[in-house]
Formats: structure tokens, sequence, C-alpha cells
């Protein structure tokens, strides 16, 4: 086990290596640079101006030499200054903003499971009821509507006719602490939670359910059945353990599902965080900080898959890794 | 964004190389049997063909241009001549909504069809040659897998100077093969050292007939599933994209652009004419989809028939 | 076959959608109807608000996006973060409606006859935020800060504020210490010290002043990075408000500066939100944000929609830029790209798009007084030259009135030898070879997009056979206008001005980097430098004439058809008082901003 994890991250190295490459590549051959920026220059500003930052923070360097510089620093621990927000520390913005993420993202991973994985069972249980053919239907929604606009139309519903829901952002104002953050955060969490969630719920408890189904009609369940344990015994032995191990691996696959759909999410609810930032560093030219987000993604993504890894041979002993 | 391919996947197929020869019915057969039980999934394929004859029929239910713009003419409601009303340059949004589900459906469908050619190009090379090759092509899905899509496939786009709808199919195809690759490649090293394979190879078959003739014809259950669960994830990934400014540009007409357009308060209010119909377009045909996959892993997997 | 009624759920879904649809549209027909009191809208509203500012009260602004978070006025770059700045910091002197210079950090100044000095006098008892009083040295400190050496590579961009200054070379240089251009007389008295007489002399002295005694230690190339440049709390001004909190990209918090030397502002704060255009105007409708300023204002189609709401004002006004179609006269040589000098001598003249007949034939080609009615929907207005039609150098009359007329376009294409011989619809060139005129454009502003297909239909309706190409994003489309050596025709671009002088010289100079259609006209060039020639260019009276024949030449030789000037729309609620945006921006004495009922 500890071989095969050493071994993940071994592997992992090289690969993270080719990625910076390839995303340095791309993030190069790009027309424009953040100098020039996403807006129109001003004209009052000499263009001189412009050339002589592009000189000194090294662009006009060919791109060997550039990906040189980063990767040195890189490996020191030091992403460099932000391109389009002057002066600011990669490391800072992304900080500033991981954390939101982060927040965002378990939420709506909680709300999957805490959702989903339950109405799953319950609909397994209970095949062909109303509850189930709701479920069900709520299942195909999920999955048909785009996040964006489930989320907009979310908001004009419920923010601003309803004001049940804040419309925007993370917190109300600045300045406040523990209990009060947290509530005013998780108040703030809950329509871009559903809406980055929405699609994930549906797909845990479609699965779920149909794993339930298929643990409820085998050959084993059937005789323990047989021998006289009741159902929710037999449910809870079983059944769950084993329609848990391909959930397990989903999750693992939801950290970048969840980072993709962050990027539309955010920009909905004007949600400070990584995907935000993406969208603008990449429209912007902000090769830094684009740099840097892809190889924490990067970083997450595997760390993810490890976990799901892990939990697997927790969950399904049988499996053993070489 | 939406759902992963690889998750719709519930188990691996049955191996029933031994009735390919006895009966008269193919598995395939025996799958389409299953699947034309299956109501739900026997509709939605007429209510896709439908939705598919409407809009390939687009010039016979509208005169109008979708591109043509109109200064004169700019967010009206409905009208006689437009159905529909108008958009903020003056197009009409019906003949929009009919030839951009031409697009929506042709980028679905192509995207998904370029990725299935990928990935089971390479998931093929990897499973049935296994060792180097196959170290290879699983490194290459892994450091792609490494990235979450949209970001991979924004840093793509935003270098690409003129978006077209092939040049966005070959990027959404290009960023998404990892994952079906990873679900054939497994299927074929189930069945590799299978007896069957190895009396094909005794026999002095050819790689590529063995591939043809008995890898793939094993594994099209996964590859119609989730080719069919992808056409749906990547009409709705097509209009996120378009949400964030990184779609199909105008004046191409698509459903994503369409809503995406409509996307703020004033024309939810006041112009519902104008995204409900692409909404409910989406709505429904990646519904339809997915009922079909539905229908379609249910017939191809054997278990299922057991509910 | 696992469900057998999904079609009943899948009904259901409909039917919810369709209620959805009708809730949506019931809306709308009762917003048209008697105003039905919504919750929120108060009984006590209606009595007239008394005339007498309140003391007290929050505001909350909307802006659609972040500030970059460098809130130090000698690096700010763009609007976002000078909605910040505008209220923390101050210059020597402001501008008025009619944009004349007047006294504010400095109530008085005098101007030597050559125009080489002016010596202000600064108010006494200014203080900066933290206690500290406002004196010369920080006029000084601010100015010598901007010509040091590495303020440009630190990110600085506002070297034109100082370029003028004597000695500005050589210290910036590095070969001397000494900062000739601005010395400090006495604690209240500062003079300004120019290289060569200058017209725009009240302009240069005017820029927002930052403190000697938080900066005057701190290396230039450090200075980004300083608490007292990032972190809200520790940005010092001398404004009538103080950055005082905020929430990262989400909320930038305003408090009150009590000990302003104006007077005390009646605002306890001033809160700016950071919200998605598309909610905006919900938000503005339901009372969570008060007003909308600078620098999106409410966009046009939007207008309607606001106008209608009774507890909304709107306050309209031209904006200071405009939008423009630029014809590709001369393309640089490959040599030039890559060297990026500027060399008229060696352009390589457009073929086509150098034939002014062809140029002012689109011009009459273009609807222009169709796309402001229905595209702005009556928000912005036709000007056809490049000058902002608030400054007194704008004069309408002398510039050529392009009216929509197709058959004059039509004639002047014939007469130009542009006609269509092989009946194809298209006109072809004089030499009877396919025409095809590329419009290329950029993304980032929604107007614009839309209006560049229209355009293109307006070219086609005359033949001339338009290659639309597809829009791409700034950052691409300004390198490519830059180094235009391609196929490029025709461009969309949009500037906006600065309020400070109407010279545009940096834009239409032949040798300006900014002149895009890479026009050369010596008539042109000798008129705006005669208008900057001093010591005859110290009347304004003298460049106004100036200027008005630059307009009549620009307008003739159309380096550049002008499509029009959106409309600033500045929406608020009606319990805010006191605000008068000045023509080039929102945020004016926000000390005299005051709120009617206070319970909220």
């Amino acid at each position: 086990m500890y071989k095969y994890i050493i071994r993940r991250i071994l592997v992992f190295i090289p690969m993270l290596f080719a990625l910076t490459v390839i995303v340095f590549g791309l993030a190069m051959a790009a027309p424009g640079d953040a100098i020039s920026g996403n807006e129109l220059a001003d004209p009052n500003v000499d263009p001189e101006v412009y050339e002589q930052q592009r000189e000194a923070l090294g662009l006009n360097d060919p791109v060997p030499v550039q990906y040189w510089d980063w990767i040195s620093s890189a490996a020191q621990g030091d992403f460099g200054n932000s391109l389009v927000y002057n002066g600011r520390s990669v490391a800072e913005l992304i900080e500033e903003r991981f954390a939101n993420t982060l927040y965002l993202g378990l939420f709506s991973l909680g709300i999957t499971i805490l959702v989903g994985i339950p109405i799953g069972i319950y609909s397994a249980r209970h095949p062909y009821s109303l509850f189930d053919y709701g479920a069900t239907g709520f299942g195909f929604l999920g999955l048909a509507i785009p996040n964006f606009f489930f989320g907009l139309i979310a908001i004009y519903l419920l923010s601003i006719h309803l004001g049940w829901f804040p419309a925007q952002g993370t917190l109300s104002g600045p300045g406040q602490s523990g209990f009060n953050e947290l509530s005013d955060r998780i108040h703030h969490m809950i329509l871009p939670g559903i809406t980055l969630g929405l699609a994930g719920t549906a797909t845990y408890m479609r699965y779920m359910r149909s794993e339930v189904l298929d643990v409820l009609g085998s050959d084993y369940i059937r005789t323990a059945r047989a021998k006289g344990m009741s159902d929710t015994n037999v449910l809870y032995k079983h059944t769950l353990r084993n329609a848990l191990i391909p959930i397990i691996t989903l999750m693992g696959f939801e950290i970048g599902v969840l980072l993709s759909g962050a990027v539309i999410t955010e920009q909905v609810f004007q949600y400070p965080g990584i995907g935000t930032l993406f969208l603008n560093s990449v429209t912007n030219r902000d090769f830094p900080v684009v740099m840097a987000i892809a190889l924490i993604l990067g970083t997450l993504i595997l760390i993810g898959n490890l976990i799901a890894d892990i939990l697997y041979s927790i969950i399904d002993p049988r499996i053993r890794y070489d | 964004m939406q759902s992963n391919p690889e998750e719709q996947l519930s188990s691996q197929p049955e191996n029933t190389p031994g009735s390919e020869q006895q009966e008269s019915k193919s598995p395939f057969q025996l799958a389409m049997r299953r699947f034309m039980k299956n109501k739900m999934a026997v509709i939605s394929v007429f209510v896709i063909f439908f939705i598919i004859i409407i809009c390939v029929m687009a010039p016979v239910f509208t005169d109008q241009d979708p591109e043509a713009t109109n200064v004169l003419l700019i967010e009206q409601g409905p009208s006689d001549e437009h159905i529909l009303g108008t958009n903020g340059q003056g197009q009409d949004n019906f003949s929009r909504l009919l030839y951009g589900g031409r697009i929506s459906l042709i980028v679905g469908f192509s995207a998904m069809f370029f990725t299935l050619v990928i990935g089971v190009f390479l998931g093929s090379l990897a499973g049935y040659y296994g060792g180097k090759v196959d170290g290879i092509i699983m490194r290459a899905a892994d450091i792609m897998l490494m990235l979450p899509f949209l970001v991979l496939a924004l840093t793509i786009i935003a270098i690409i100077e003129e978006i077209t709808i092939p040049i966005f199919v070959m990027i959404i195809a290009l960023t998404s093969w990892p994952n079906l690759t990873r679900i054939i490649r497994g299927t074929y090293l189930s069945l590799r050292e299978q007896e069957f394979v190895h009396g094909a190879r005794a026999i002095g078959a050819s790689d590529i007939r063995i591939i043809i003739k008995h890898f793939i014809p094993n594994a099209i259950g996964p590859i119609i599933v989730n080719a069919t669960l992808m056409m749906a994830t990547y009409i709705i990934i097509e209009s996120g994209l378009s949400f964030i400014g990184f779609g199909i540009p105008q004046p191409t007409p698509t459903w994503g652009n369409m809503i995406s357009e409509a996307m703020n308060v004033r024309i939810l209010r006041e112009h519902p004419e104008a995204w409900i119909p692409p909404g409910l377009a989406i709505f429904v045909t990646v519904l339809a989809i997915n009922f079909i996959g539905d229908g379609m892993r249910d017939a191809f997997d054997p278990k299922s028939k057991q509910r | 076959m696992r469900l057998k009624n999904k079609w009943f759920i899948f009904l259901i879904f409909v039917l919810a959608f369709g209620l959805f649809l009708a809730a949506c549209s019931g809306d709308s027909a009762s917003e048209g109807d008697a105003e039905e009191p919504e919750e929120g809208s108060d009984t006590e509203e209606e009595e007239p608000a008394s005339d007498e500012p309140q003391m007290g009260g929050t505001l909350t602004g909307a802006m659609d996006t972040a500030p970059a978070g460098v809130f130090n006025p000698i690096f700010y770059e763009e609007a976002y973060e000078a909605n910040i700045l505008d209220f923390t910091h101050e210059s020597l002197l402001s501008q008025n409606d009619s944009l004349e210079f007047e006294p504010h950090l400095a109530n008085d100044w005098e101007i030597n006859d050559d125009q080489t000095e002016i010596t202000l006098t600064l108010e006494e008892g200014v203080t900066w935020h933290d206690g500290e009083s406002f004196t010369a040295d920080d006029v000084v400190y601010t100015y010598k800060a901007m010509s040091s050496p590495g303020y440009v590579e630190a990110g600085g961009i506002r070297t034109e504020y100082v370029v003028r200054l004597l000695g500005y070379e050589e210290f910036n240089n590095g070969e001397t210490d000494e900062f000739e251009g601005v010395v400090a007389e006495d604690d209240h008295t500062v003079t300004f010290k120019f290289a060569e007489p200058n017209v725009t002399i009240l302009k240069d002295v005017n820029f927002p002043i930052i403190p000697e005694h938080i900066f005057g230690d701190v290396p230039i190339d450090e200075m980004t990075e300083h608490p007292a440049t990032l972190n809200a709390g520790e940005v010092i001004g001398t404004g009538p408000f103080k950055f005082t909190e905020m929430l990262e990209r989400e909320q930038y918090i305003l408090e009150k500066n009590a000990d302003y030397w104006k007077s005390e502002p009646y605002l306890d704060q001033i809160v700016w939100q950071v919200v998605d255009q598309s909610v905006m105007l919900g938000l503005l409708e339901n009372g969570e944000i008060d007003f909308i300023g600078d620098p999106s204002g409410v966009p046009a189609p939007d207008f309607e929609t606001v106008d209608a709401l009774d507890h909304v004002e709107i306050i309209e006004q031209t904006d200071f830029g405009y939008q423009l179609m630029g014809f590709i006269m001369n393309h640089r040589p490959d040599s030039q790209v890559e060297s990026g000098e500027l060399n008229p001598d060696e352009w390589i003249p457009n073929e086509d798009m150098s034939n002014q007949q062809v140029r002012q034939a689109m011009a009459y080609a273009i609807d222009r007084q169709a796309i402001v009615d229905n595209l702005l929907h009556g928000h912005g207005s036709m000007i056809n030259a490049p000058i902002a039609q608030q400054f007194w150098a704008y004069d309408e009359d002398a510039a050529t009135q392009y009216e929509y007329d197709p058959e004059q376009a039509e004639a002047l294409l014939d007469e130009a030898g542009y006609e269509d011989t092989n009946d194809d619809g298209y006109r072809e060139t004089p030499d009877g070879e396919e025409w095809v005129v590329n419009l290329n454009y950029p993304t980032g502003n929604q107007l614009r997009e839309d209006s560049a297909p229209i355009i293109a239909d307006f070219l086609e309706q005359v033949g001339i056979q338009i290659d639309l190409r597809q829009p791409t994003e700034m950052t691409a489309f300004q390198e490519n206008l830059t180094d235009n050596n391609e196929d490029w025709d025709l461009y969309l671009l949009g500037w906006s001005l600065g309020s400070g002088d109407p010279d545009p010289s940096a834009l239409w100079g032949t040798e300006a980097a900014y002149n895009f259609s890479r026009w050369n006209n010596d008539d042109s060039e000798q008129l705006m430098a005669e208008a900057m020639q001093p010591p005859e260019a110290f009347e304004q009276e003298y460049r106004s004439e100036k200027y008005s024949e630059w307009q009549a030449e620009f307008s003739e030789d159309l380096p550049a058809l002008l499509l029009y000037a959106q409309n600033k729309i500045y929406a608020f609620n009606e319990r805010v008082n006191g605000v008068e945006p000045m023509p080039y921006s929102f945020n004016n004495d926000p000390e005299l901003w005051w709120v009617s009922e206070s319970e909220e």
C-alpha cells in the first residue's frame, strides 16, 4: 500500500513537469500579452511605457528563457507576481481565493453526498413509488439544465424576488467573526452550492439507486434474507459497503468536475474563487497565475484520486495494490 | 462540468463469445430487443427524431435568415413575422432556434463521434497491445486528466483566434478522450486472456481483425452507452462555454448562445420568448438522450433484466 | 421499462416550466399596471423628501468587476480602482462641469508669462487620514516618485504628467539625484518648472497627491507591494472618505473622514459591492444597491426598465469617448513591425482603403442615426470628429456631416471606379477584380459586438462585399491591430478620453502608436502641431480655431468613421441626494451626498 502511494507520487512528478510544459506552451502561443491587457490601453499613456514594462518583466525574452525563469523560481515555491494585478504575488492571489473555492466545493460535495446518497437508497428500497418517480425526475432535471441557467434563475426567483438568499459574493460584509461569519458564509453558499452540486447530486442519486437495486437483487442478499436477516440489516451490512465502492471512485473524479463547474458557477454568483480567477487570467494572458492554478489543480486532482484509492482499499479489503 | 462519462458505466459487459456462433441472434440484436421494450427510451428516440427533423427542415418552417441582423428590429416582442421576436442584433429568434438546433446537435454529435474515434483507437491500442504502448497512452491520458476539462479547454480556446465549428468540436474531442480510452482499455484487458482470443490468434487472425471481430463487439455496450451520454453532456458544455464567452461565436446560432445572450434580469423577465424555447429545447433534447442512454445501458447490461 | 411513468414526470417538469413562464410574464404585466405595493415599498415614501441634508446613513454602490487592488494613485490603472481612489485622494486642482480647472487642494496659482512655471498656494489645515498635515513636500514627493528611475518598471504608467518637467530626463535616467521639476517654496507653496513652455500646464499639475510621510522611505519598486498601497485601513489620502475595510473582490468600504477639510461628509459610509452585470438591475430594484455609477452605468437596453422604477432616478450624460470604424489606410512593412518603429515613409498604402472616396462612400452608407436610435435605444449621439463633445474644442459644424445617404455612397463608389461589372451583386475593384473588404472587431463591449454585423449589412447594401471576421479578445485584437501588416481593412474600436485636454495627437498623429489607421496627413499634422505651439496656444481661442480646422480636415479625409458616442446612464435610489456627476465622473463631491431616510 505505502509502496503503491509512493510510486504514484513518483510517477506524478514528471507528469506535473509535462503539464507545466504544456500549459506554458499554450500560454505563450496565445496572441497578445498581459501588458496590453483585456481593456484597450489608456490613450493618455505613452505606448513606450508599456514597451518598457514588457522589457522589465522579461516578456520579450525567448520562450525557453521565460520558461526556465518560471520553473526555476516555481521549484523554490515562488510563483512570481501577477502581470495584471500589478505587484501582487501569485501565491497571495491564489491563497485568497482558494479557500473560497474549497469551502464552496466541500459544501456542494456535502450536499451531493447528504442528499444524493440517502435519496438514492430510499428510492431503491421503494422502487416505483411516487417518491422514486419524483427523485428520478429530479435526477434527470439536474442533468439536463445548464448550471449557469439554473443559477441565474435561482438568483432571480430566490434572491431578487423573495429575498431569501443573498445573490452574490461570500459574505455580507467584512469584519464578522465566529458563528456569525460561519452562518453568513453558509447562507451565501447555499445557492451557488446547490447550483454547483446539482449535476453531481443527480448522478449520485441515480447511481446509488441502481447499485442498491443491483445488490438487493443479487444472490447472496437473497441468501442472507432467507437466513432471516431483516431488510434493514441486510441493507446496511452488505449492500452499502458494496454500493459505496463505485461511489468513491466517483468522488475522486468529482474534484475535477467540481473545479470545472466552479468556473461557471462562480461567474454567475460573482463568487471570488479559483474559477473566476482562472477565467480572468486566461482572458488577460496573466500566465504566471494560469500556470500556478494549473499546477495546483493538477496536484489536487491527483490527491483526490489517491485518497479515493486508499478509501477503496479500506472499504473493500479484497482490492490490493502491488 | 456535468456528468462524467465514466461514471455512467455501471459495469463491464458480460462476455458472451459463445452465443455469437450458437444462435442467430447476436448480443447486439438481443440488446436491441431489450431496448425496444423500454418505452421511455423508445419514445425518446422518437422525440430526438422529431427534433432532428424539425431542425433539418428549418427552411420549411421559417423563411427568415438566422444570421441576418436588422437594426430597426432590436429586441422586438413576438409578431407575425417574428414568432419569437428578435434578439439584441435584430436577428429572428425563431429561425435561430431551428438553425441553432442544427448546430447544437451537430456539435454534440460530432464531438461525441470524434471523442469516440480517438478514444476507441487509443483505447484499443493500449488495451490490445499493452506494454509500452499502453504505458505511453495511459501516461498521456493521466496528464490530460490532471486538469479539469474546462481549464484545459478554456486555455486552448483562448489561444485560437478563429473558433469555427470543426475547431470547437476538435477541442472538445481532444480534451475529453482519456475517460473513454480508460474504459475501453479496461474492457480489453479483461478480454485479452480469454480463450477465444487465444484461439483466434492461434489460427493466425491479424490484430486488426481480432480487434474488430472480437474486441469491439464485446466493448460495444459501454461504447454506445458512453457515446449517448457524452452527446448530452457536450450540448450542455457548449451552452456553458457560450455563457462565459468561449462558445461558438455570433452570428452562428446555437441553443447555448441563445440562452446565454438572454442571461440578465431584464430579458429574463421581459422577453421570456427569447430564452424559454432554447432552454426547453436543450432540456428536452438532453433529457431524451439521457433516457436513450439509460435504455441502452439496461439493454446491454444483462443484469438489468432482473429489475 | 424501469419506470413506466417517466412520461408523467416529464410532463410535470414541462408544466413547471410553463408555470414559471407564466409567473414571469405575469410579473412584467403587473409592473405596467397600477403600482401594487411590493413588500418594502413603504408608505412614508410619498411625502416629499426633506430638503435639509441629514447626517448619517450608508450608501451601497455597484460595480460589475472588482478593482485589481492597487490603491495608490501613481500606480493604479483602471476605472474600478478609481472608484475607490476618487473618494480617498485629491489633486491640487479639480475640473468643473465645463472642464475648467478650479482650485482644490491648491486655492490659488500663478503662471509665468512663457508658461514654464506655475506656483500654487496650497490650502492650509488639510490633514491626511492619519492626522499628519498635508504640505508642499507631499506634492514634491508625488511628482518625484513618478519621475524616479524604475517607476515604469515597477508598473507605473502615468509618466505623461512628469515628462515635461524641468530636468526629468536627467533625473529619470539616474544622471542626477537632483529633482528640479517641482520645488517646495515653503510649507504651502509649490512651484512646478517645465523644460519648455507648457500649453497644458494646468492639466499637468492636476494629479492626486500621495503622502510623503508614508512612502518617503519606500523604494519605488517596492511601492506596489507596500501595505499602504494594498490594504484597506492603511491607504492614506486627504479625501472626504477613508478606505477602511474590504472583503477582497466583493466589498470595499469607505468610511467618512470626519475631519475633511472642506466640510464633514454627511454620509457615514459608502459601500462598493461587486455585482454581476446580469443581476445589477434586480438588486437596484429591490433596494439592495443604491446607485450604479462608473464605469459601467446602466446598459442602454435596460434604460426603460430602470426608468419605470418609481424609486429610482436617472442621470444621463454623454460619455467621454467614442466608438469608431477605422480604415487601415497604410500597412507597416514587416521590418517596422519587428522593430516596433513607426516610420511613415516606408508605409505601404492599403489598396482601396487608401482611397478617400471609398472611405467617404462607406460613411454615407452607414445609417449611424439608426444605430444610435435602435442599438443604443437613443442613448447616445452621433459625432463626426474625434474630440469629446464636452470640450471647448469640439466643433460640430466644422466637420462634414455624413448623413445616411446610400445613393450618395453608390455615386461615390461609381465615381471611384468600383462598379459591379459581373452582376454578382457586389462591386469589383477598378481593375475588375473581386473586391472583399475585411471587418475586424474585438469582444468586450456588447454594443460594439452587436453593431458589427449591422454595419456589415449596411455596407453590403451598397454593394460592398464584407468579410465579417470573427471577433477576438482585446488582447489579441490589439496586437494584430498594432502589427497590421496583414490583410486588415476595417476595424471597430472605442476610445475613452481623458478630460484634461482635447489634444488628439496621441491618437491621430502620424507617428502615434495608437493611430491604428496609419493615417498620414500633413495638413492634420501641421494643425495639431500649431494648436500646441506656444505662445499662440496659450490662448484657448486660438487653439479652438486650429482644432476646428483640424476636425474639418479629419472628417473630410476620414481615417475613421466615428460611429457614436454612448451616453453614461447613472441610476440611483431616490433616497440618495446631492449627487451631481461631473462630465467625466460620477464620483463628484461625495461629502455632499446624503440619504433622506436614515432608518435603513
